[in-house]
């Protein structure tokens, strides 16, 4: 085959092409199914409710990819938010108090890095404790009660809309923030520390990358991504509670994983997260556009998750010209080398 | 040539599986009736908890009698934010009306202020949103009422003495709140002075959770008489708790049950009394008041009356600081002597 043809075909192997595709059949279906689905007020607004768990899944790709996890994302929304409701109720200006909850945000991401990442404890055990502990602080911090006096020129953040009333800005928000996290992981040095870390851990201490710093700044980088969705989620629903977020994290590592970032660490991209959150997105909102029942709902998701990622070991398979049956049982991180981080450079660039 | 072979095996793998996937949902999804009368969406806190389903039952029933259609979904989850997707395409689908019970009044507030700036007619029930957001909200029965019957209940059983406990759902439930609130009023009144309310637990609705903070009130209070659960799934998992540590003679439960549920409980003697209102009926009513809104024969304004089909005559009033409202009625106590009356 020519050359181009190898490049081609080695486009055509990514996930983020496999996504794609499926975003496409999927419209191609719900088309199919509702006439409502292509106009251009659903196509548009369809993301939108979405969209704080987008930011979520952005921050704690970083951290996926560092080969760790991050499950207290979802508390630390809750905590930045209730801290802003308090903050704004007390009298303070509603600018100054939504900054003042992204400061809490990061620093709560900021606690979690340094357990972890100075510290050298597990990620899992660390963040499990302060999901409970953040979500604790967060009932502390509002009770029972719920906040939402907020004021309108702040809630267009996350609930306005432009346009003749049809592009919402929380859409836009989304998009502006997968693009400058993009360029943070795939074309800084700090996104290749990123990826290194996540491969080897070892050898990237070795090759003199300043380890536990990256680590550290990746959890707080997941509390900050966490005190932005917060805005948003204040701006979309209008409303601030200690309860605020609480059944969306498996939504979280849901557009995580399907957007093909490997949960042993060391691959994946921004772009495909993105492109996760959107046929989730899509596939719900078709879904109930011919009103499929919410369990059945539920079931489809689950089922796309599990054949992501039996699709994306293959597909990993594939690039790494390995045997299927080498692949499909994964070994540990510490054993496999270059394969991995391999992933993250432009496939056409390097043969 | 190994590697490229690889390579579109693995996409063709991934794509069998969406495709499979595309399949199997065009044969689950059926397209809606066309039907003459109004296109109602019917939207309940979540679709998991049998209660919605008996509103579902009712609300069906009634757009039978009244010629309308309802569609029935929700969430999985119980969340407010959850509900949003579902009142966008309900939006999108162009529906005359949306009848909702929400766990989180205000989450849901701006998406139906969007719903209503489309001419789309909002109804709340049971779990009711901002009053700004919505035409009139149906309450099942008055928050005062359902308060001084649970501890009427207990009472009763407990011969009006000892330490109770209150197992909840969650602790930012507002009509959870609102009804503990009106049982600490109750408690408050002389016949009730020798009983003693030692704390509230909450179960998040969930049974795993639900019969952890009842066995977790068993250990912490030796001394306890009664547990009033005014949750459908933490009444029975409190029943089913005490009836595995046959703690059923030494502490009385009531609650907020189905009967369907509590059967076995109450027939076991680990269940003397628990009220509930009849949720088809509710189902029944909300839709009524839709398409009485619809018909443009209801606004809002308090006194206004109309006949509720099987329900009989009904008026918007104001009822615990809300309005406007449509009331259902009073608690409904089931007993071992009724139960075998009702069934859902």
């Amino acid at each position: 085959m020519s050359r181009l043809g190898h490049i081609l075909l080695r486009l055509l192997a990514r996930w983020e092409t496999v996504l794609i595709v499926a975003i496409v059949g999927v419209g191609i279906w719900a088309t199919k199914s509702s006439p409502y689905f292509l106009t251009r007020s659903n196509l548009l607004d369809l993301v939108t409710p979405y969209v704080f768990i987008g930011l979520m899944a952005f921050g704690l790709t970083f951290v996926v990819i560092a080969a760790e996890i991050d499950i207290s994302v979802i508390s630390t929304l809750a905590v930045s938010i209730v801290c802003f409701a308090r903050i704004f109720e007390s009298g303070v200006n509603v600018w100054l108090a939504g900054l003042a909850g992204l400061g809490i945000a990061t620093a709560l991401g900021l606690g979690n890095g340094l357990l972890v990442g100075l510290l050298n404890l597990p990620s899992l055990a660390i963040t499990l404790g302060t999901l409970a502990a953040y979500g604790g602080l967060a009932f502390v911090v509002l009770g029972g009660s719920e906040a939402s006096s907020f004021p309108t020129n702040y809630t267009e953040i996350g609930g306005g809309y432009l346009w003749n009333g049809q592009l919402p800005v929380a859409l836009l928000v989304l998009l502006g923030f997968a693009l400058v996290l993009g360029l943070l992981l795939h074309a800084t040095r700090f996104g290749r520390y990123v990826f290194t870390i996540g491969s080897n851990r070892e050898a990237a201490r070795f090759s003199g990358i300043p380890v536990a710093r990256v680590r550290v700044t990746v959890f707080a980088l997941s509390g900050f991504m966490a005190g932005v969705a917060g805005v948003i989620y204040v701006g979309n629903f209008g409303s601030a509670r200690a309860d605020a977020g609480a059944t969306s994290l498996l939504d979280v590592v849901t557009a995580v994983v399907l957007g093909g970032v490997d949960i042993f660490g060391g691959a994946g991209s921004m772009f495909g997260v993105l492109l996760a959150l959107i046929l989730v997105a899509e596939l719900r909102n078709g879904m109930q556009l011919v009103n499929v029942a919410g369990q059945t709902q539920d079931i489809v998701i689950g089922v796309l998750l599990l054949g992501a990622i039996l699709a994306g070991n293959l597909i990993r398979a594939a690039q790494t010209n390995r045997a299927l049956a080498g692949r499909l049982y994964r070994r540990r991180k510490e054993v496999v080398g270059h394969d991995q981080v391999d992933s993250s450079v432009p496939k056409g660039l390097e043969t | 040539m190994q590697r490229r072979r690889l390579g579109i095996v693995g996409i063709i793998a991934g794509l069998t599986v969406l495709v499979a996937l595309a399949v199997t949902l065009s044969a689950g999804a059926g397209t809606a009736k066309k039907q003459a009368g109004y296109k109602i969406f019917f939207l309940p806190k979540t679709t998991t908890i049998p209660v919605f389903t008996q509103n579902g039952i009712g609300a069906k029933l009634a757009a039978k009698a009244l010629g309308d259609s309802v569609t029935y979904n929700g969430p999985t989850t119980v969340s407010g934010a959850a509900q949003v997707p579902f009142i966008n395409t309900a939006i999108q689908q162009h529906f005359n009306a949306i009848v909702i019970s929400t766990p989180d009044p205000a989450a849901v507030a701006p998406a139906l202020k969007r719903a209503a700036a489309k001419g789309i007619k909002v109804i709340s029930y049971d779990g009711d949103t901002l009053p700004s957001s919505r035409t009139i909200f149906v309450a099942p029965t008055s928050n005062a009422l359902i308060g001084a019957s649970q501890v009427e209940a207990i009472g009763k059983q407990i011969g009006y003495s000892g330490q109770i406990a209150i197992l909840s759902a969650t602790p930012t439930s507002p009509n959870q709140n609102t009804w503990i609130k009106f049982m600490k009023a109750t408690l408050k009144l002389p016949k009730y002075k020798n009983m003693k309310l030692v704390t509230t637990v909450y179960g998040n609705d969930d049974p795993t959770d639900s019969a952890k903070a009842t066995a977790g009130l068993i250990q912490a209070y030796p001394d306890l008489k009664g547990i009033i659960s005014p949750t459908t799934v933490g009444i029975q998992a409190a029943a089913q708790e005490l009836q595995q540590e046959n703690k059923c003679s030494t502490i009385k439960l009531t609650g907020l049950g189905l009967p369907n549920d509590m059967r076995k409980y109450v027939k076991a003697g680990c269940a003397g009394a628990f009220a509930l209102w009849n949720e088809s009926d509710l189902g029944y009513l909300a839709t009524y008041v839709a398409h009485e809104v619809l018909a443009g024969k209801l606004t809002g304004k308090i006194g206004q009356s109309f006949n509720a089909g099987k329900l009989g005559k009904k008026t918007v009033v104001v009822s615990d600081g809300n309005k406007p409202v449509v009331v259902l009625g009073p608690p409904l106590v089931f007993t071992p002597q009724n139960i075998d009356k009702y069934h859902f």
